[in-house]
């Protein structure tokens, strides 16, 4: 144990002073700066679904659905990609092969996601339309767009995150298993997978989180139409329509054009808050998971 | 002791660094509409090349962003395509807004190759409206081939936006609450139209190339169709004529000032001309909004 005058701990101490405080204070910034929107609507913010700010209506319950839609597609399809890659680097590949299998889907995330969001606009909306012709869609501009763009850009953190869960199942446990007489196949479902479910469920809900943090790339191929909340939540006819994610709107030219006009501005701030909110509940929770994972291996 | 030393080297290095920048000639920052971008980016690179002043152009918001910007100290310099708008100056209340004119730019409506080559060549004012409103869905209703509109809605508060509601309804703030899809940018404006079929969208004309995207004929009262080129605009015939901008904070002062200067002069007034926009002295002068 150091003494309390070293300066490690006054250091280390100060750091994560520093580092809660801005986290903290962030959340206190965009809360207080949202006030006049929360004072005009209520609740009604949230639930609204009417976004007229040359009307002075704010309603984000259309923005709140278009983000957890585009989100819901990207898991859906990076989920068992992500999961099955990683079941087959950690379980069957020989280690030495491993890299040569995860270096290339980790080389996706570094990929700006400027860059995406263009190949998008270039590829992806031509085909998401020719996709849905059946369906005669107004454009390539659609959720489903989004939302498809999004499963490639998290697929990296679900596979790679996977991958690490499952290899951190202790190796002894695998060849008692083995020793037991099951198969690899049978280890896997048995052992492997079971002992992982926490790191695996942190994969995805990580990877949740950076598609509803996302912005410039779905930005270029959501569609940006406002109030498209639809009749039935559940069905999937509105993906293949244009919507408005939180991000798109926030990085849109309103925040410039709110700035000056404290309750469009406290409108805008708001939809920050909705975002920050989901975003950092969706980080503890996987937090919890993992913590969990750890206290179990 | 070799370490130390390299340390404190670096430090004294960095240390420079941050002195010199502060002593080099101050950033001039610009920043607003994309239809006026190209011009001063062009200038900016000339004008850093021959004197060493640092220009930073950056288009985010539009029109609007820059007018913000500019209000609130983040830019020397706004690019408008609109004029400052009496809303501007109460919001804005601190600011004495110089808007000064550069150039003229017709504002087109542009559609895809499938309209422009099934037939749809020139709109009246009523058929803007219903097609911006939604009363009119399918291009069949306006005497075009049967396929279904898509108004790709410049984002409403950038300077195309305020001069199209502008024409449509007399002030922009008269404009029908609508929710179309939207797009920022020229580039993205025209790119998007360009590979959708039924798509239009209010677009600068000098970024219609006639390839991709088409600009069409307005007909006004009398009926005759008349396209956004040169010499209808110089006339003052085009109804979509609008001004572009440049826009300091009190009179222009400094790198700001030879900004201004460049850009008006028969260097900039060429960029002006090879963006496609028309220069002052070719009807600039004129009464356009």
């Amino acid at each position: 144990m150091r003494g309390r005058r070293d300066p490690l701990l006054w250091w280390s101490g100060a750091a994560t002073l520093l580092a809660a405080g801005f986290g903290l204070s962030m959340l206190a910034l965009f809360a207080v700066e949202s006030l006049p929107v929360w004072r005009q609507e209520g609740l009604g913010f949230l639930a609204g679904s009417r976004w007229f700010y040359r009307g002075g209506e704010f309603g984000a319950l259309p923005m709140i659905y278009g983000t957890v839609a585009a989100a819901a597609v990207a898991l859906a399809v990076a989920a068992p990609l992500g999961l099955g890659a990683a079941l087959f680097t950690a379980e069957v590949l020989p280690a030495s092969w491993r890299m040569a299998v995860k270096l290339p889907v980790e080389l996706l995330a570094g990929v700006p996601s400027v860059v995406y969001g263009l190949l998008g606009l270039l590829l992806l909306r031509d085909w998401v339309y020719r996709l849905l012709r059946p369906f005669d869609p107004l454009s390539g501009d659609t959720l489903l767009t989004a939302g498809l763009l999004l499963a490639v850009m998290i697929l990296p953190t679900v596979m790679t995150l996977a991958d690490d869960a499952l290899r951190g199942v202790p190796a002894s446990q695998r060849r008692a298993a083995r020793g037991l007489g099951l198969t690899g196949a049978e280890a896997a479902w048995g052992v492997s997978l079971p002992r992982a479910l926490p790191g695996l469920a942190a994969a995805l809900l990580l990877g949740l989180g950076r598609a509803l943090g996302e912005t410039i790339a779905v930005f270029l191929v959501v569609g940006r139409q406002d109030n498209q909340l639809p009749e039935r939540l559940l069905s999937l006819a509105p993906l293949a329509r244009p919507g408005q994610t939180l991000t798109s709107k926030l990085g849109g030219a309103e925040t410039f054009i709110a700035w000056g006009d404290p309750l469009h501005w406290g409108a805008i701030c708001g939809l920050g808050l909705v975002l920050l909110a989901l975003v950092v509940g969706l980080t503890l929770w996987s937090g919890r998971l993992l913590e969990a994972r750890a206290g179990r291996a | 002791m070799k370490r130390p030393g390299r340390v404190r080297v670096l430090a004294l290095s960095a240390l420079a660094a941050l002195l010199g920048a502060a002593a080099a000639p101050a950033t001039v920052r610009v920043q607003g509409s994309t239809t006026v971008n190209p011009v001063v980016v062009e200038a900016a690179a000339a004008l850093t090349r021959e004197t060493g002043i640092r220009i930073l152009v950056d288009t985010a918001g539009g029109s609007s962003g820059g007018i913000a910007a500019l209000a609130d100290g983040r830019a020397e310099v706004a690019m408008s395509s609109r004029p400052v708008s009496a809303d501007d100056r109460k919001r804005y209340p601190r600011t004495r807004f110089e808007p000064v004119a550069i150039g003229v730019d017709a504002l087109a409506l542009v559609v895809s190759r499938d309209l422009w080559e099934g037939g749809v060549r020139s709109l009246d004012r009523e058929a803007a409206a219903a097609l911006y409103e939604g009363r009119v869905s399918n291009w069949r209703q306006l005497g075009g081939p049967d396929r279904r509109v898509v108004f790709f809605n410049k984002e409403p508060g950038r300077g195309t936006w305020e001069v199209f509601a502008g024409w449509l309804y007399g002030d922009a703030a008269a404009a029908p609450l609508v929710s179309l899809p939207e797009v920022g940018s020229n580039e993205e404006a025209r790119s998007k139209v360009a590979s959708t079929p039924g798509a239009i969208t209010q677009l600068s004309a000098a970024w219609a190339d006639g390839q991709r995207v088409f600009a069409l004929a307005l007909r006004g009262a009398g009926g005759a169709p008349i396209s956004p080129d040169a010499e209808a605009v110089a006339a003052g015939r085009y109804p979509l004529a609008r001004r572009l901008w440049l826009i300091t904070d009190g009179p222009a002062r400094g790198e700001a000032a030879r900004l201004l200067e460049f850009v008006l002069g028969p260097r900039g007034q060429e960029l002006v001309r090879r963006h496609g926009y028309l220069p002052l002295a070719a009807g600039g002068a004129r009464e356009a909004p």
